[in-house]
């Protein structure tokens, strides 16, 4: 989960009282715009992303506005925008309006958890507003601090020193940037970045911080980002409707971590453990469907759940069923291998068979008895299978797989195997 | 590297390794990080994954875990052949009776994860190692994990970890590495093995047994965001153990940990999960997200910095230096390993055991012509799994574990969300579109029968229904006289049906079994299956005497008669009848029936989806159900060949057993609309899951029998015991909706509630009593009666909170019905009521018309003709209603009964004494 922007991100700061620029949403009216530009003069228009995404300014993909025409034609520019960051291209869905705050200067802050110190750690520089890569290192500071104190003004103020920031702007946030290790710590964040802060004289001259974006991630396994009652959809966008139906079976023992890395392969793979996880997917490549973790000794009715979703979103374009793991610790074999056995024999009773080739690679307690019940339930419905002990290289039976899938694909194998379980070889599972 | 303040100033850890100067670490050397006196309590010990883990490594480390916690577990013991291991509340208390422990290994869920540490360092300063087995930590607890043991001076390891293991000393801690066999993969060597994933660190040290590399220690570190003990300590410790000449390191992206480390002696380092670098989020390890910086590539990269190689190794390109070499392919290991330690002059551990190559345990082809590439011939595996195999092989039927069973199942399950139970897999919707009989079958054999098998099962349920020369007669009589409710009636019948009136057909089932079991018969319908070696086996052995019999009796012949009557084809039968042609005697009548519960199982028990004991305790079970269902009618219906007017080989050769259920009920046969209803009626009240009442009665008979020894569970006592698990709130409640809706319809002179036509106003009933009850509820809440009467069978805690409201199982039903062309005017005035409910302000939507009232209905359709003429009393109906509740749950608990028979453990279903309260 991450939210980029200020429309939820100001939300976010309230929780903490940490000073923010105003904001208007989507639906902010022309008297309510006009309003916001009589009091600050100039307002900036941005696109509302979901999830995270990064670097808006330096794409153009902020609009600023001193007038009420200007603004309504830069958020109709906006409004559907698209933006292609890294891997990810997201769409626009609205704007905000967000009040001009004059400055000197643009504070960058950014809290996440270090693994070269691991320990919570502050990253400040006074030169913000800018992606801090370009800085020079003697213009920004990383330092780590105690979680059990918390991020206190101390360390604000020894960093902001050692940096030689101007006086005038220590003071301010020495007072205001301990509330962010409250909204990181308390609940659930894994990184916090406001960038910039812009540093804003009050009605005495003196200066308030003032957070102008906002961009954070929580922590899927921490409960507590759960107490901010952010809608379920806001990050909607990065999940799609398999690793949502999956995610709501995330308890803590048995993994069910899913990604769909292309929806129009050929192999569905369910693979247990972590580096199972990373070996498989790398491996299998392109014809994979999804990469998966489903190890942690899952229960029979979780491992039945999450077969049964998987099944129903992938088994219809699928013509491996691959079912893959090292030699397991403590997942039991039995119970994992029956409830995928069972759910399979479910599925397609109620949909019909397809031509399905099973490849099959594992190890752990209860294998043989696990690959027995599997053996039955794979007879019992004519469909042709491979089991590899653990035994087998790992690599070696994804690849078996891969060639398996291949066969199917390219060279008549499909037509085969539809034959001899007396199907049709264009019959699929419905979806 | 600096310490954990912002000032640069060092913290005040306690004074740990010297090498470390910012953070404490303790571990100096890997030879000191499992040790011989190393003594451990777990933490969560009887939860789920401890209580299969810890008995394996207390065994296989001597016996080195001292104490165990679990809230509330005081005073009990984990058993294991070490010795029993005692279980505390909580760490105090287990110091209060005097252990004493360095060792905490944690177990508990992720929630109660840091308090669990902190707690265990603050009550035992003795502690200096904590090992975190639990999953999906929260970051924000990891870091306060982290600083305060860091404070008290203890060595992490984890989350999310499978714990340490000392291959020599013959020690793990923590979690279960190896697995359940941990001396297959922790052999020792001299090679020490450090891995961000729990499952390829046993993975990995298999595959390096096959390059004849054995292991010193091994360190599963997890993979999680914070890793306590991580590659630079690793490394540390590797440096200074003298046995390990060198290590291999399985590193995923994600972290800087390996980025500054330097190697002093030989490594080989794996570095898997490129394509993560496409991930927007954590998939598997909640730690191998990364950046542009510390990706698969960029670790690659470090590592190939310091080993002084410029490329990756394969075996096709084998890049290595002295210092070590790069795999991206866990395969790769053994290989590159032993090249790494040529060039330090170490020789493998010893001889390679086994290879690398595809090795198929399993295989079906289906004579689909596998291309020559892809056609990998079977292999016989390795020790001990060939033998594994072997046996499985031969072994007839599934073997399941057993486990306890209290308030689980593996017949039923209830969708909480859907409100829907299924049994056997198949929801209570489709099971009411299955006829009564098939239901019974599937309860047992998991799957339902063709039509073939169905008709099978008719002529045996059909044979034993009618009591008239049973003692169970009298005995159901007795009951009735003495005013019992139908449960307690039919429950003194079925009490009569013991072993002994079972025990030849069980044994003609166990012959069945072993003369076909290793048969290749696959299809018990088969016409063309070559019978003649089985006959002549049958024939010379002990076989004859459980399957033969001096002379017929009328039923032997009566069921023979059927079969062929209904054109029944049955590999058993025939064999029977060959058998009997060759020795010249009779077929045993208990045969016959031994004969069709093979012929309704054999598929399933062939496939392995049921065990020989159910194949053994089926005949009892369908001696049950016809005793159940025949007892239903009072005994001056029952005469000597004949049932409720209608002789008993006309059922036999013509009726299905759902017929006769209602023959049973009502005396009459039904019509074919009569018939549909009851089959849904049966099929929705099959089951609610195992936690419904009727179900523990059921699984708490069996339970008390000991099913470990299934021999001795008393499986027509089960049913007793569920009979006694049903009553006037529990079965019996039906008929409240029915006593309503007889209320509103009794002066409207209704005469056919099937008819469409019937020229009621219902709409207008609807509404006069809306208001009618609308005033009585203003009235009752006025006097501050908050008990007034509820209308029975409308709404739903699931369902509820729309406009309109619907039961989903509600509408299933009444949809079917409408497809077949019929008619509930009870329904439809429900659905009539529940709109007035609305219009008249009583509710604040329109309620759904819940599944209970489709029982209802159904049933008062049935019964409304015989009522509305006298016929029956209102006694009698809900008599009625009541007996079709037990005929319905008789299927799950049947079920239920055999599930818990085969993978149940004795006394299961107990209330552990911490768990109950005295409330007086």
């Amino acid at each position: 989960m991450q939210i980029t922007g200020m429309l939820w991100g100001s939300k976010l700061l309230e929780y903490v009282d940490f000073p923010r620029a105003e904001i208007l949403g989507p639906e902010a009216t022309t008297d309510e715009i006009q309003a916001m530009l009589d009091k600050w003069g100039l307002l900036l228009v941005k696109p509302v992303f979901k999830g995270g995404i990064g670097k808006k300014g330096k794409a153009g993909l902020i609009g600023f506005a001193k007038d009420l025409d200007t603004a309504i034609a830069e958020k109709e520019r906006l409004y559907f925008a698209k933006h292609s960051h890294g891997n990810s291209v997201a769409k626009s869905e609205g704007v905000t309006f967000e009040s001009g705050i004059p400055a000197e200067y643009e504070i960058y802050v950014s809290i996440t958890d270090s693994t070269v110190y691991r320990a919570p750690t502050l990253t400040i520089t006074h030169h913000g507003g800018v992606d801090i890569e370009e800085l020079p290192e003697d213009k920004i500071a990383t330092v780590p601090f105690d979680p059990l104190t918390g991020l206190k003004g101390f360390v604000i103020s020894n960093t902001l020193r050692q940096l030689g920031a101007p006086n005038e702007i220590i003071s301010p946030l020495v007072q205001n940037l301990p509330k962010l290790w409250d909204l990181y710590h308390n609940y659930g964040m894994n990184m916090l970045e406001l960038n910039p802060i812009r540093m804003m004289p009050n009605a005495k001259g003196r200066l308030v911080p003032v957070a102008c974006d906002f961009k954070c991630s929580f922590d899927t396994d921490d409960p507590n980002w759960k107490r901010l009652k952010l809608p379920a959809n806001l990050d909607a966008g990065e999940l799609c409707a398999y690793e949502l139906e999956v995610n709501q079976l995330r308890t803590y023992q048995g993994q069910s971590d899913v990604f769909v890395t292309n929806d129009k392969g050929t192999v569905t793979a369910m693979t247990f453990g972590g580096g199972a996880n990373a070996l498989v997917t790398e491996l299998l490549g392109d014809v994979g469907i999804i990469s998966s973790d489903f190890g942690g000794n899952p229960p029979y009715e979780k491992m039945y759940e999450i077969s049964r979703i998987t099944y129903k979103h992938w088994l219809a374009q699928s013509n491996v069923l691959f079912i893959i793991g090292g030699k397991a610790n403590n997942t039991d074999i039995y119970e994992t291998f029956r409830a995928m056995a069972d759910a399979l024999r479910d599925h397609l009773n109620e949909t019909g068979l397809k031509p399905l080739y099973v490849v099959i690679g594992r190890g752990g307690p209860n294998l043989i008895r696990g690959m027995g019940y599997m053996k039955d339930a794979l007879d019992g419905m004519k469909i042709p299978y491979r089991m590899f002990g653990f035994d087998s290289s790992m690599s070696a039976v994804v690849n078996y797989a891969k060639d398996v899938d291949d066969w199917m694909e390219h060279k008549g194998g499909k037509a085969a195997i539809a034959k001899a379980m007396g199907v049709d070889s264009d019959s699929k599972t419905a979806a | 590297m600096s310490s954990l303040t912002s000032s640069g100033k060092h913290c005040r850890t306690p004074r740990g390794v010297a090498a470390f100067e910012h953070y404490y670490v303790g571990i100096d050397s890997l030879d000191q990080i499992c040790n011989k006196e190393d003594r451990v309590c777990v933490l969560n010990i009887a939860g789920g994954e401890s209580r299969t883990v810890t008995p394996v490594s207390h065994v296989y480390s001597g016996g080195n875990i001292v104490c165990g916690t679990m809230p509330g577990r005081s005073g009990t013991t984990m058993k294991t052949n070490a010795g029993d291991i005692p279980i505390y509340s909580n760490v105090a208390e287990a110091m209060e009776a005097g252990h004493e422990f360095n060792v905490a290994v944690v177990y508990v869920p992720p929630s109660g994860v840091k308090d669990s540490v902190i707690e265990a360092v603050r009550v035992n300063p003795g502690i200096d190692k904590v090992i975190i087995l639990t999953e999906k930590v929260p970051l924000s607890d990891s870091r306060i994990i982290r600083q305060y043991c860091q404070q008290q001076g203890v060595d992490v390891f984890g989350a999310n970890c499978l714990g340490i293991a000392d291959a020599h000393k013959h020690i793990r801690i923590g979690g279960a590495l190896g697995g359940n066999a941990p001396e297959e993969s922790l052999v020792p060597g001299s090679i020490a093995l450090f891995s961000n994933s729990g499952n390829f660190t046993t993975t990995i040290a298999t595959y390096m047994l096959t390059a004849g590399w054995g292991t010193t220690v091994s360190v599963s570190s997890g993979k999680d965001v914070y890793i306590h003990f991580a590659a630079p300590e690793f490394t540390h410790a590797f440096h200074n153990d003298d046995r390990s000449k060198g290590a291999v390191m399985y590193i995923e992206p994600g972290g800087y940990y390996e980025h500054d480390i330097e190697l002093k002696k030989p490594v080989v380092a794996c570095i898997v999960g490129r394509w993560k670098a496409k991930l927007t989020r954590a998939c598997g390890h909640a730690g191998a997200i990364a950046g542009a910086g510390d990706n698969a590539e960029a670790k690659e990269k470090w590592f190939m910095d310091k080993f002084g190689v410029d490329e990756i190794y394969t075996p096709e390109n084998p890049v290595v230096s002295a210092k070590g070499a790069v795999v991206i392919n866990i395969a790769h290991i053994p290989e590159a390993l032993t090249a790494v330690m040529a060039l330090n002059e170490v020789q493998p551990d010893f001889e390679p055991r086994g290879d690398l190559s595809l090795k198929p345990w399993f295989a079906s082809d289906m004579e689909i012509g596998l291309p020559a590439e892809l056609d990998a011939p079977l292999v016989t595996a390795m020790e001990p799994y060939n033998q594994q195999i072997a046996a499985l092989l031969e072994q007839v039927g599934v073997v399941f574990p057993r486990q306890t069973l209290k308030d689980a199942s593996g017949a039923s399950m209830m969708d909480p969300k859907t409100q829907v139970s299924r049994l056997q897999g198949v929801s209570v919707l489709d099971a009411s579109t299955h006829t009564f009989e098939e239901n019974l079958v599937l309860s047992l054999a998991r799957e339902y029968p063709d039509a073939n098998g169905a008709a099978l099962a008719n002529v045996i349920l059909n044979a034993y229904v009618n009591q008239a020369n049973e003692i169970t007669v009298a005995a159901a009589d007795a009951a009735r006289e003495a005013g019992n409710s139908p449960n307690t009636v039919l429950a003194s019948a079925v009490a009569i049906v013991g072993p002994n009136k079972v025990a030849g057909a069980k044994a003609a089932a166990e012959a069945f079994k072993d003369l076909f079991g290793q048969s290749g018969l696959s299809n018990p319908a088969d016409e063309t299956f070559d019978i003649s070696a089985i006959v002549d086996k049958a024939a010379s052995g002990s076989a004859a005497e459980a399957l033969l019999a001096e002379s017929a009796t009328a039923r032997s012949e009566g069921m023979l008669a059927a079969i062929k009557e209904r054109g029944v084809s049955s590999v058993f039968i025939r064999t029977l009848e060959a058998l009997a042609e060759r020795t010249g005697k009779a077929i045993a009548e208990d045969a016959i029936t031994a004969a069709a519960a093979a012929h309704l199982i054999w598929k399933p028990l062939m496939h392995k989806r049921v065990s020989v004991t159910t194949l053994t305790n089926m005949p009892w079970h369908l001696r049950v159900f016809s005793t159940l269902i025949g007892s239903a009618a009072p005994g001056d219906q029952q005469q000597p060949g004949s049932f409720c007017g209608i002789s008993d080989q006309e059922l036999m050769n013509e009726w299905s057993f759902t017929e006769t259920a209602y023959l049973a009920l009502l005396g009459t046969k039904p019509t074919e609309e009569e018939l549909f209803s009851l089959s849904i009626l049966l099929g929705l009240l099959t089951t609610n899951g195992p936690g419904t009442i009727s179900g523990q009665g059921a699984k708490g008979a069996v339970s008390a029998d000991g099913p470990e020894v299934p021999e001795r569970v008393q499986v027509n006592k089960s049913y007793i015991g569920f009979l006694t698990h049903t009553g006037f709130a529990h079965g019996g409640n039906g008929f409240e909706a029915m006593a309503f809706l007889m209320q509103q319809f009794k002066e409207s002179g209704l005469k056919n509630p099937g008819d469409p036509n019937h020229g009621l106003d219902l709409a207008t009933m609807a509404l006069n009593y809306a208001k009618e009850y609308k005033a009585y509820k203003t009235k009752a809440k006025a006097a501050g009666d908050l008990s007034y009467a509820k209308i029975p069978c409308i709404n739903h805690p699931v369902f509820k909170g729309k406009d309109v409201n619907y039961d989903p199982r509600e509408v299933f039903v009444n949809d079917l019905i409408k497809e077949k062309g019929q008619y509930n005017i009870f329904l439809d005035y429900y659905h009539n009521m529940v709109e007035a409910l609305a219009k008249t302000g009583v509710s604040k939507n329109v309620y759904c018309v819940n599944v209970d009232a489709v029982i209802a209905v159904i049933l008062l359709k049935m019964l409304w003709q015989p009522y509305a003429e006298g016929k029956v009393s209102e006694r009698q109906l809900e008599s009625a209603a009541f007996t079709v509740f037990l005929f319905g749950r008789m299927i799950g608990s049947a079920a239920e009964i055999d599930d818990h028979t085969n993978r149940g453990r004795n006394m299961d279903t107990r209330t552990p004494a911490s768990k109950v309260s005295y409330v007086g």
